[in-house]
């Protein structure tokens, strides 16, 4: 549930964002020794940009507190099935490497179907093994892409080889 | 003359049979991809970019410009018959066009829409053709200083003309321009904004970025608001043709929608948004019953539609020529063009003709095949409208998470996919136009290059860019754009006037 004055906030976050980032540029840009000797340097627009932020994010905390925001009325969120998309993402690029494309994939799919109400986990999860393992051999192999097999795989042919 | 010896050339490359099958390829992937919900042209072009890694460059364009094509047709089906515009050029469509289909007009709607686009889509490109020529012997007198002004005027009107916010446009423009300083400088070579990760030296990608704002982003959004919405996907039933009334009430407007749609699209100050706008109003107004407007009227579908695509089109003039993106799927397919090492200009043309003029001749080519697909097969592509939702997001997050990943075969892709998409779903609750983000990121490096170049030439004298006449004019319109609607609305606050302006998204 999330009324106009929680929006508020948003907008203020954004703004605060926006400020807090001017800033982090700037500071960034002052403590970076400057090279080469250019009529302009490369200092000159991060710190044009930085200004901007402060200025636009300054107007958006204003706005926030003083002005109109979007959907007055009030507005719903679902948190929880947001929640989960944005969770299945960090699984995915936690694991990838490691446990490879299809896997993370096929989990990925099976995360999102959930946040959106999917029930059928079998089936959820056979079509996202379906979609990951086709992508994996159209981009492999077709398309000469690399996706990555993942290095568990290493792992087990590390095991075969000390077997023999 | 030289000009049709051009496009000649370019026909011969577009029909030869391989490239005229990556056309044909194009056009289908877009749209079947520009159809689906929650995907619109700008993100299509980003998720198919991995799919021509490995052809020739020649190749590729054809399959773009297929693509970008397909991908506008693909969008009004999604407005007309799901009320949910992929772009924010196809908002005026969806209006009537989804009253239309309530009506069980869906059918006369796609019809009038395919027709117009491919009426709107064949002139425009006949008049890109010609306009592209001039429009480079424009660009041979541009220095430095006036490429600056220009990308000035580009940046500010992509974000005046966007959202009913100024701060708020400011807001995502700056965010853009900010993400594009990360890396190494281009003329001193120096690190920026790295933090001593090595894969943020080559800079944050533009894919990355829109495919994180309009597909991650999008999908946390809707994830987040799918409990409380429902669709209503009307099928379509009874005749699939226009009637004769239909006709008649349909080719005006499609005329009326090229004729602004294209001289808009072209102006560096393009976009899609205000033609189709504009040829709504323009229809309401020449109607004989303004009343049905809302209502399922088809002159509002078939003006706005081919105004639409009339400046898809445009937008291609500027892109091409000047190397000026004015629309987030401009911005995309030049990081397109960047990443076979080409940048659009005037020495484009003179150093690979064969691909400018191929890629331009296809696009008629692409016309005629998308109303061959459109027509006929559109029942076949309103059958991908009802892939269950769950299915449709997932899918949408593993094309996503693939083409972020391939782009280096990294995982800090990845993160900046998730960080960027977390930033775009807060930017899509607050009604933040993201399109000025896109734009920035890849505009912003260009812009810093031409100053600093204009600089170097006018050793550290900064009134260049005034004392040069048309760097001058150009910069006095940016700075009209962002103040006259400022004035206006405090003078209406004051007027205490209560109506209100158009509010885009």
């Amino acid at each position: 549930m999330t009324t106009g004055r929680s929006l508020r906030v948003g907008e203020a976050l954004f703004g605060g964002g926006l400020l807090a980032l001017g800033l982090l540029i700037a500071i960034q840009t002052m403590l970076t020794p400057t090279a080469g000797r250019a009529v302009v340097g490369p200092a000159l627009f991060p710190y044009l940009i930085a200004g901007g932020l402060v200025l636009v994010g300054l107007s958006l905390l204003r706005e926030a507190f003083a002005g109109t925001v979007a959907h007055a009325g009030g507005f719903e969120l679902d948190g929880r099935a947001m929640g989960l998309v944005a969770a299945a993402l960090v699984v995915q690029f936690l694991l990838i490497e490691f446990l490879g494309w299809v896997p993370t994939a096929a989990l990925l799919f099976m995360m999102v179907a959930r946040a959106f109400g999917g029930r059928g986990l079998v089936m959820n999860a056979v079509i996202g093994l379906a979609l990951a393992g086709l992508t994996f051999v159209a981009f492999n192999y077709a398309l000469d892409l690399n996706l990555p097999a993942g290095s568990v795989m290493d792992l087990f042919e590390q095991a075969e080889d000390a077997a023999k | 003359m030289e000009t049709l010896t051009a496009l000649a050339h370019g026909f011969a490359v577009a029909l030869t049979p391989y490239n005229l099958l990556w056309a044909a390829i194009g056009v289908t992937v877009g749209t079947a991809v520009g159809v689906l919900p929650g995907i619109g042209p700008a993100l299509t072009v980003a998720l198919l970019l991995p799919v021509t890694y490995h052809l020739e460059p020649t190749s590729a364009f054809i399959m773009f410009a297929g693509i970008y094509y397909g991908a506008m047709y693909g969008g009004s089906t999604t407005s007309i018959l799901l009320n949910a515009p992929g772009e924010s050029g196809s908002i005026v469509t969806a209006i009537d066009g989804h009253a239309m289909a309530r009506q069980g007009r869906g059918a006369q709607a796609l019809a009038t829409a395919a027709i117009g686009s491919f009426v709107a889509g064949t002139i425009a490109t006949a008049a890109l053709t010609f306009v592209a020529p001039l429009m480079v012997k424009l660009a041979l007198l541009f220095g430095p200083a006036e490429y600056f002004a220009l990308m000035v005027l580009a940046l500010t009107t992509v974000t005046a003309v966007l959202g009913d916010s100024l701060a708020r446009g400011l807001g995502s423009l700056f965010l853009g321009l900010a993400l594009g300083l990360v890396g190494i400088d281009m003329q001193t070579g120096q690190a920026r904004l790295a933090f001593g990760i090595p894969e943020l030296l080559d800079g944050i990608d533009i894919v990355v970025v829109a495919v994180g704002l309009f597909a991650v982003g999008e999908t946390l959004y809707v994830a987040s608001r799918y409990r409380f919405e429902t669709e209503e996907i009307y099928a379509l039933k009874g005749s699939k043709w226009l009637g004769r009334a239909d006709w008649a009430r349909s080719w005006k407007p499609w005329l009326r929608g090229t004729l602004l749609g294209f001289p808009i699209g072209a102006l560096p100050a393009g976009g899609s948004e205000i033609p189709t706008f504009l040829s709504y109003l323009v229809e309401k107004r020449l109607a004989k019953k303004p009343e049905e407007f809302g209502h399922g009227a088809i002159e509002a579908v078939a003006g706005p539609e081919a105004a639409n695509n009339a400046s898809a089109a445009g937008v291609l003039a500027p892109l091409l020529s000047l190397g000026l993106p004015t629309s987030a799927t401009a911005a995309i397919l030049l990081a397109a063009f960047q990443q076979y090492g080409l940048q659009p200009g005037p020495s484009l043309f003179d150093s690979n003709p064969e691909l400018v003029w191929g890629m331009i001749a296809s696009l008629y080519v692409g016309n005629v095949l998308l109303l061959l697909l459109n027509l006929p097969l559109v029942g076949m592509w309103v059958k991908l409208l009802v892939i269950p939702r769950p299915w449709l997001y997932a899918g949408i997050l593993v094309f996503s998470t693939l083409g972020a990943y391939t782009l280096n075969n990294n995982v800090v892709d990845l993160v900046i996919l998730w960080v960027i998409g977390l930033a775009g779903f807060g930017m899509r609750v607050l009604n933040v136009p993201v399109a000025p983000c896109v734009v920035g990121l890849i505009l912003g490096p260009l812009a810093e290059q031409q100053f600093r170049r204009a600089l170097a030439i006018s050793q550290g004298d900064p009134s260049v860019f005034l004392t040069h006449p048309i760097s001058a004019a150009l910069l006095v319109i940016a700075v009209l754009l962002v103040l006259g609607p400022m004035l206006l609305r405090r003078r209406q606050r004051a007027a205490g006037d209560t109506a209100q302006p158009h509010t885009a998204v």
